[in-house]
């Protein structure tokens, strides 16, 4: 199946700074691709580029499987919104949808569906400069919705919003990447997207650091299952059965470390507990330990990947 | 660009901006033609400017206040294009635009297409209360109106309101070409008034031939219609090529500029 992007070293030059360098990502049809890197890493100027906004410096892409230098060929099945919501202040919620449905040619009566997709049905006939800011990146995930599109290009949409507005946002980027469409949403932070992704692409000053599942990021980055006994004496004999189980530990203070390497946690975690209960152990603490997501990514960025 | 002309109408078929446009156009009516037939003397002034009650008596007579008023909104017009296209480009709805119709210059042609017809709606009613403001007050200035509503009269509105028409669109065109330039909208509109207001002026009291040249004085005898100084058509084929300039400068940056911000 055609992924959903291909770039092949992208490039973006502003005089002799390079605000994107030989990028090349392929983005798989129907995944949330979160796109992570720290600010000024040249995520939205990728963004732009994909929009047709920023002309690239060099390389080529294709989105959609349509040729990047055509923004035309693809953009009716592409819904985006980058560098925060731009709307008419003046026009109410709806207006500036209806405005932006017709400039597309898009059929105007999905619009009240939308608003109340997004939570601002209730308010929809209200002025734009008198939302919310969380209310305002909604109409912006509205506005990017406008024709049901197969690509969804979301830039920081979590970015200023409060917890709440967090927890709601990850919760509609989720709802929006049901079925086949792709959905490319970059941040900052790495935790906020975190729940939602299943593909990463982590870039820093302009480069590629890592791309791939999600999953593969977190087994780079040497998590492990803490294991600790109600009694603190049957540590050694714990770690004893764990190894007859097939599990290798190491002591790590009043606890034993072992190393998740590519295992689904869960299942490793009911593995060792079933190991433990079957000796006659009981685990006081069962959790994951060592490097996050968030720990890997930053080593990562600091390090200048390690793809 | 029928798309983006439709999206733009959509933004100015609004009450509150059919109000503001009505009250605009009654003002300019009730001011010019106050103005106008208040100052009328019996024998034209210096430079044949201004009117006299016999050329308010004339078939023209009562689009007259309409014709030299309209000569003096052209800035009103540079500023209010500067402010929306700027406005757009400074604060981000151009690129939302643009990522829901990528064709530049059909999204571009289609706004101002749109802005322009509007004006156009504008200027028709500013005209027809103007003729209805001068119908009012003339009695009391000695203005005969016998001529006013003949053939002749028609084709006389007709003509004054083709010359503010092409004026104004020229003003407006050369406001969207500034503020595709520049892009932020105070500085545009520093630009913009500076130009149209003072400096033209300033250089026409030391050059008397300024009025032959320069874009902004050009534009006011246009829309009066042509003066003794400058015919018709002179400044009609001047300001055509400004315009053509600064229009076809202003889709070269605005078609391969990055949006950004």
């Amino acid at each position: 199946m055609t992924n959903a992007i291909t770039l092949h070293s992208l490039s973006k030059r502003y005089g002799a700074r390079a605000a994107v360098e030989n990028l090349t990502i392929d983005v798989p049809p129907g995944v949330v691709a979160g796109f992570v890197g720290p600010n000024g890493a040249g995520k939205t100027t990728t963004m732009a580029m994909l929009l047709g906004l920023v002309k690239p410096s060099g390389g080529s892409g294709r989105v959609l499987g349509k040729p990047l230098e055509t923004p035309s060929s693809y953009l009716g099945r592409v819904g985006a919104l980058v560098e925060g919501p731009a709307f008419y202040p003046a026009l109410t919620g709806a207006q500036n949808l209806a405005v932006l449905a017709t400039a597309a040619g898009h059929d105007r009566s999905q619009i009240p569906g939308l608003l109340d997709l997004v939570g601002l049905a209730a308010r929809g006939d209200d002025r734009f400069r008198d939302y919310s800011f969380g209310m305002k990146q909604r109409l912006g995930i509205a506005a990017a919705l406008l024709g049901n599109p197969s690509l969804l290009i979301l830039d920081e949409p979590i970015n200023g919003l409060d917890p709440a507005g967090v927890h709601e946002m990850r919760g509609l980027i989720g709802r929006l990447a049901s079925g086949s469409r792709t959905v490319l949403v970059s941040s900052h932070v790495l935790t906020e997207l975190e729940q939602v992704c299943d593909w990463l692409i982590v870039i820093d000053a302009g480069r590629l650091v890592f791309e791939g599942p999600a999953s593969e990021l977190l087994d780079r980055g040497g998590a492990n299952l803490a294991v600790a006994p109600e009694h603190p004496g049957d540590l050694e004999r714990l770690r004893g059965l764990l190894t007859a189980a097939g599990h290798d530990s190491r002591a790590a203070g009043d606890h034993l470390a072992v190393a998740i390497n590519g295992h689904d946690p869960r299942g490793l975690a009911a593995a060792l507990n079933r190991a433990a209960g079957e000796g006659g152990i009981v685990l006081a603490e069962l959790r994951v330990t060592g490097a996050s997501l968030e720990d890997r990514y930053l080593t990562m960025v600091k390090n200048g990947g390690d793809r | 660009m029928i798309r983006s002309f439709k999206a733009e109408l959509l933004k100015l078929r609004r009450r509150r901006v059919a109000v503001v446009a009505t009250v605009g156009a009654l003002a300019f009516a009730v001011i010019a033609t106050t103005a106008v037939f208040l100052s009328a003397t019996q024998t034209a002034g210096p430079r044949g400017r201004g009117a006299t009650i016999e050329s308010l008596s004339g078939a023209g007579g009562a689009t007259e206040a309409f014709a030299l008023g309209a000569s003096f909104v052209g800035l009103l017009v540079l500023v209010l294009f500067i402010a929306n296209v700027a406005g757009e480009l400074s604060q981000g709805t151009i690129r939302t635009l643009l990522m829901r119709q990528p064709r530049r210059l059909a999204l571009l042609a289609g706004k101002m297409a749109a802005l322009l017809a509007f004006v156009a709606g504008v200027l028709m009613l500013a005209e027809v209360l103007t003729v209805a403001a001068s119908a009012a007050i003339a009695p009391s200035q000695d203005v005969a109106t016998s001529s006013w509503f003949g053939l002749d009269g028609l084709g006389e509105a007709a003509s004054d309101y083709a010359s503010a028409l092409l004026g104004i669109c020229a003003w407006a065109l050369l406001g969207m070409a500034i503020a595709v330039f520049v892009r932020s909208i105070p500085i545009a509109l520093g630009i913009g008034i500076v130009w149209a207001g003072p400096f033209e002026h300033i250089l026409q009291d030391s050059w008397t031939s300024a009025d032959r040249w320069f874009p902004g004085l050009l534009l006011e005898s246009l829309t009066a219609g042509g003066t003794d100084d400058v015919a018709f058509g002179r400044a009609l084929a001047l300001v055509a090529v400004y315009v053509a300039v600064a229009v076809s400068a202003a889709a070269v940056v605005f078609a391969r500029r990055d949006v950004t911000g």
